[in-house]
């Protein structure tokens, strides 16, 4: 197909004749050049070369795929995987049933890895002062400047790193420590909490500590988001998913937050609150439970939200759980920690762990570089120059250090900065071991070699330790049979690599002392706005900021796309004549921020929230120039909120990213889209409407009727099954101003109904994939018979008779098929997506559409004809939960079933029954076969309104 | 007034209104022509291959089984082509200096794959499973012909998708015993029309679903 350039984009008022005329003529050649020959690099015509092996890998069969248990970081802490591999060709990330903080399932950002591994964009080789170098050179100048410093233990040089909890790193890290006293590391994570001191105050010793969700009957948040996106995510959905199932009427979420989080939407009674409401509410609920503390005066909202959640506590105080978030004071997370330990609910402690060195923060690192004791600086897996709070102005300290090395998979920022930057494998490509939050290990296993030559981070501490230079795998191993010891090495070893995660390794709890009360004065309110901070769930704190899967993944209330905004209530922006999309300029002491804004539900007046991760610079061709940098104003002292900035408007242009959607409210009638209960009530059953029409049953004999149940009370709205969606068929990414045109082409969205209002939101997450309707209303009106029912009953488009008329996208209820305007996934791919290297994401099992085809979800086709297929070669039939969809196999909370509706036995089959099902539009009589659960909502006595 | 056109010009303006009526029909009937024949399937043709592979020699005269070298046939969805070094399980011992045999040695003694030229190509949307259809009795030679008596491989059929669904709406007159499926000398039995029935059966064939579209496109 010849490549078609882009038109600009038509108004008619600014049509002229001459360029109508150009157009009628482009339009009359591309006609005549539509017809062209098939393209001849297609197998079918051109070439028919067939290379097979020299020597065949063992346990490899072409066409069969492979699965390797791994495990991904996010934040320094590993989430259990299984990859999928075609031929040696990583496709698809699957969560490991046997790994703690995955439980089978995934959070969006392990589900993009495969495309960052693909990225073009990311560092392919060594580069001395921006310049491509080689590795000898680098080694030695590396080797000649440590050896400077070995005369000296060190000192005057720091180690900056993200945060590690990988058990062979952390060793490294020691020896390198032993062998340099005066080296100083330092750990910087953009994203972490701050749990660590709260605890020492409380406990007088450091201690970790982790609350276990799933025997909480009552779970007060404020402003924590256990939901939100992180390590932990995964596990903790999973968790309160659980709880509810298991008794609903007794599980009950509170939720007190200056701006909606995950956690918020999932909450059965929420609140808005400023920052300074919310630790008053902390403070009064101490007071409640004994503390000799003075008790704040609340607002009647406030007071009367607490006194639920008060009541709920002391109803099973050993079954009740408080979590303060990272934006409240020290005090409040303290006094959090107190409430807990006088409830004596299920929270977990552990020992900190002792086998690593003490680590500094990137303050003390900022202050060394400040005074000029820092002559040499590694930076490794981090980049502090984009990250960095604002009020350290890191970027520009670092050149103080004379000898800068940076190693990572990104010519990043801070490799801009640096003298010296190596290129890091991806972590589908390493060797190395990682500990999970909770403390399961697992071992790291490479599903392809390096792309490009590249040196983990093992590779650069071991020079500078003076540890014999050997390869990773040598490394690693070597470094296991110290701990487990010579006999029974292999096995162990083996095991540990097929399961994905190394036995015996999660640490016990232990017993914590008697919690103190902390002190507590009302803080003082400081006047001006309140920004507070929050992950970015496409792009957290931005180190996803080049995959352009996870850009394209609409943010979960805003639905915005390709970039991040300064969020504000309403009201304050009604306030100071602020509209959507004017550029403000947000001035917190000298730290100047300026950006978009886009109005928020649920955000407290007062507060402003930016998410982290966007305004990168040097992020790639994916993610440059999108959104702005919330880290410019965050401050070392206190990273989660900044206190007391101005606002002001700067201009009425504020270039806004673009949203696929809005947060639909749902009044009167429409609130059968997405109906809330009460624990344990049902849904009116449908009223039968005279009709001559009877209905057709499901056409018996065939041994399948697949169909799909979606839990909108376990839906946590983490978009885990949008992006799994994407990966496992192909579905292309198309660029912020094809979106601006409404032409996102996700099979799966979900979408977001409020049954409050703005100030108060009562969201209700509702992911929609195609209903695989019986009687489509896609099917008659296709004039080629494109869009046509199998007999299991799916919906199928067969792309090579569709001829784009887009008809059955008109004419479908549910908006759930997607249009290829141009060859978003066949030769006019956005940005670098075309290049050769990242075809090899794409799932060989599935066709990637042309130019001008209608698609949508199939219900993971493949993976239905890939159970039959291996059943009928068993003569068997398919076994219920034999076929997994990519979305239900993501799932953290297992909100998506799937299954076959003609075996009454099936989930699907008795979910159907439940009091809470519902169909959506029911009334159109298309029969879909996705069909929901209501949402329920245990808003208590007196919780109805909030 | 003089004439202006020959008595002739009546016959030809019949015979262009003719043409202008029948010339659509053959137009249409050898369009349909041209995407049936060889031209276009590429069946019967041959391929220049780096070696000269005899299906004939290996097949027809040594008895090799197709699975020796197409291993994936029961497994997987490609049949798949030999690796270097099962040809040279035999070629390191017969005919170690043949000069037809030198791409072969070369490929082991350089790593460097023998670039083959695919003789079967589907198109990319067609996802065909060799497994299934070894596994419920569908021969090698129904779709590959003779091999044993090729001396170069060629295409032994159209592959077309009508070709594909003749089999697809009624199979039975093409199934074989599990015992039969790798017998490349197998002709069907003069009661193939029960037989094929009664494997139907046996195999737990059921076309109703073999017709629909999501069978093989995806």
């Amino acid at each position: 197909m010849p490549p078609v350039i882009r038109p600009p984009s038509i108004r008619a008022d600014q049509l002229s004749r001459r360029h109508a005329l150009q157009l009628l003529a482009g339009g009359a050649a591309s006609l005549a050049t539509g017809c062209s020959e098939p393209d001849k690099n297609s197998v079918a015509q051109g070439d028919r070369t067939e290379l097979p092996y020299v020597h065949m890998p063992e346990g490899l069969l072409p066409g069969v795929p492979q699965h390797y248990a791994t495990a991904l970081p996010l934040a320094g802490y590993g989430r259990g995987v299984i990859v999928t591999a075609f031929e040696g060709r990583p496709t698809k990330v699957e969560g490991n049933p046997r790994h703690p903080a995955s439980l089978g399932a995934t959070d969006v950002f392990a589900q993009a890895e495969v495309l960052s591994l693909y990225d073009p964009d990311r560092s392919q080789a060594i580069r001395a002062a921006g310049e491509i170098s080689d590795w000898p050179a680098f080694a030695s100048a590396f080797r000649a400047r440590l050896q400077e410093h070995g005369v000296d233990k060190g000192g005057g040089l720091r180690v900056l790193t993200g945060r590690i909890a990988s058990p062979t790193l952390l060793e490294q890290m020691a020896k390198l420590q032993k062998a340099l006293p005066d080296l100083r590391w330092h750990v910087y994570e953009p994203t972490q909490g701050a749990e660590g001191e709260a605890a020492r105050a409380v406990y007088g010793v450091a201690l970790r500590l982790r609350p276990r969700l799933s025997d909480a009957d009552t779970l007060i948040v404020f402003d924590a988001d256990p939901l939100g996106p992180g390590p932990d995510q995964v596990a903790n959905g999973r968790a309160l998913a659980d709880r509810r199932r298991r008794d609903r009427a007794s599980a009950r979420l509170y939720a007190a937050e200056s701006a909606l989080t995950l956690t918020g939407a999932f909450a059965d009674r929420r609140i808005t609150a400023h920052p300074d409401a919310i630790e008053a509410m902390i403070a009064a609920l101490a007071a409640e439970l004994g503390a000799s503390i003075a008790r704040p005066q609340l607002s009647s909202g406030a007071g009367e939200f607490l006194a639920a959640a008060a009541r709920d506590l002391k109803a099973r105080p050993d079954r009740a759980l408080v979590l303060v978030g990272p934006s409240l004071s020290p005090t409040s997370r303290a006094l959090g920690l107190w409430i807990n330990d006088r409830l004596d609910g299920p929270v977990d402690a552990f020992a900190p762990d002792d086998r690593a060195p003490q680590a500094g923060t990137i303050a003390a690192l900022a202050d060394a570089l400040r005074g000029g004791d820092v002559r040499t600086l590694v930076v490794l897996d981090s980049n502090p120059a984009a990250t960095a709070p604002g009020d350290l102005g890191f970027a520009d300290l670092m050149a103080r250090a004379s000898f800068r090395v940076h190693a990572g998979l990104y010519f990043d920022e801070t490799a801009a900065a640096s003298t010296w930057h190596a290129p890091t494998p991806h972590p589908l490509e390493s060797w190395s071991d990682i500990a999970s939050p909770d403390g399961a290990v697992s071992l790291v296993q490479p599903l392809i070699r390096p792309l490009w030559p590249s040196w983990s981070a093992h590779a650069i501490l071991a020079p500078m330790a003076g540890e014999p230079d050997q390869s990773d795998y040598e490394r690693l191993r070597a470094a296991w049979r110290g701990r487990w010891g010579t006999d029974g090495f292999e096995a162990r070893w083996r095991k540990a690599l097929v399961d994905g995660v190394v036995e015996d390794r999660a640490p016990e709890p232990v017993s914590r002392p008697r919690a103190t009360l902390p002190n507590w004065t009302v803080p003082a309110p400081a006047p001006g706005f309140a920004v507070v901070f929050a992950p970015d769930p496409s792009v957290f704190d931005g180190r996803f900021a080049n995959n352009a899967w996870l850009q394209e993944c609409p943010q979960p209330f805003s639905k915005a796309v390709w970039g991040n905004a300064i969020e504000m209530a309403a009201s304050d922006a009604g306030r100071l004549d602020i509209r959507e999309g004017d550029e403000v300029e947000i001035v917190a002491e000298e730290r100047r921020l300026s950006g978009p804004v886009r109005l928020a539900n649920g955000l407290a007046p007062g507060v402003l929230r930016i998410t982290l991760g966007y305004g990168r610079t040097r992020a790639g061709r994916i993610g440059n120039g999108l959104g702005i940098n919330a880290a410019i104003l965050r401050a070392s002292a206190s990273p989660w909120i900044t206190r007391g900035a101005a606002l002001r408007r700067v201009s009425g242009d504020g270039r806004l990213s673009p949203a696929v959607a809005g947060l639909y409210a749902l009044p009167g009638e429409a609130r059968k889209l997405a109906p809330e209960l009460a624990p344990g009530a049902a849904l009116p059953p449908p009223a039968p409407k005279p009709s001559f029409n009877t209905p057709t049953p499901t056409p018996p004999g065939d041994p399948y009727a697949w169909a799909m149940s979606i839990d909108t009370d376990a839906c946590i709205g983490c978009n885990a099954c949008v992006v799994a969606c994407q990966s496992e068929n192909n579905v292309p990414s198309v660029g912020p101003d094809q979106i601006r045109m409404g032409r996102d082409m996700h099979w799966l969205r979900i979408d977001v109904y409020d049954h409050g209002d703005g100030q108060a939101p009562r969201p209700v997450f509702q992911p929609v994939p195609c209903m695989h309707c019986e009687t489509a209303p896609c099917e008659p009106v296709c004039p080629v018979e494109a869009s046509v029912h199998d007999h299991e009953g799916l919906n199928v488009q067969v792309y090579n008779r569709c001829v784009g008329t887009r008809f059955c996208e008109s004419n479908c209820p549910y908006k759930v098929r997607r249009f290829n305007f141009f060859g978003y996934a066949d030769g006019q791919e956005y940005g670098d997506l075309g290049d050769p290297l990242v075809k090899a994401v794409n799932n060989p099992n599935v066709s990637v559409r042309a130019r001008g085809v209608m698609e949508k979800c199939t219900y993971c086709v493949q993976r239905i004809s890939a159970a039959r297929r291996l059943a009928e070669r068993e003569t068997r039939l398919i076994a219920e939960g034999e076929v997994v969809t990519a979305c239900q196999g993501a799932c953290p909370t297992q909100a998506i079933r799937f299954g076959n509706l003609a075996d009454p036995k099936s989930t699907v089959s008795v979910l159907r029954h439940d009091p809470r099902h519902y169909t959506l539009l029911e009334e159109l009589h298309t029969r879909p076969r996705t069909t929901y659960l209501a949402r329920v909502r245990n808003a208590g006595p007196g919780g109805s309104k909030a | 007034m003089a004439q202006l056109f020959h008595p002739y010009a009546d016959t030809a303006l019949r015979v262009a209104l003719l043409g202008i009526v029948v010339s659509p029909a053959f137009l249409v009937a050898g369009g349909y022509a041209l995407t049936r024949s060889p031209y276009v399937t590429g069946q019967t043709l041959v391929s220049p291959q780096p070696v000269p592979f005899s299906h004939e020699h290996h097949v027809g005269f040594d008895g090799l089984d197709c699975r020796y070298c197409h291993f994936g046939a029961e497994n997987s969805r490609w049949a798949g082509l030999p690796p270097t070094e099962v040809c040279m399980t035999c070629h390191s011992q017969l005919f170690p200096h043949a000069e037809v045999l030198e791409p072969v040695r070369e490929s082991l003694t350089k790593d460097r794959p023998i670039a083959w030229t695919r003789v079967h190509a589907l198109p990319d949307y067609v996802y065909f499973d060799h497994s299934i259809h070894v596994a419920k009795g569908v021969g090698c030679t129904t779709c590959h012909g003779e091999v044993e008596r090729m001396p170069l491989t060629r295409q032994a059929t159209p592959m077309t998708m009508g070709w594909c669904l003749d089999c697809h709406r009624n199979p039975a007159p093409y199934l074989r015993a599990p015992d039969q499926v790798f017998v490349t000398a197998w002709a069907p039995p003069p009661d193939q029309k029960q037989e094929g029935l009664k494997l139907m059966r046996h195999y737990e064939i059921d076309t109703t679903h073999l017709m629909d579209c999501s069978v093989c496109h995806r």
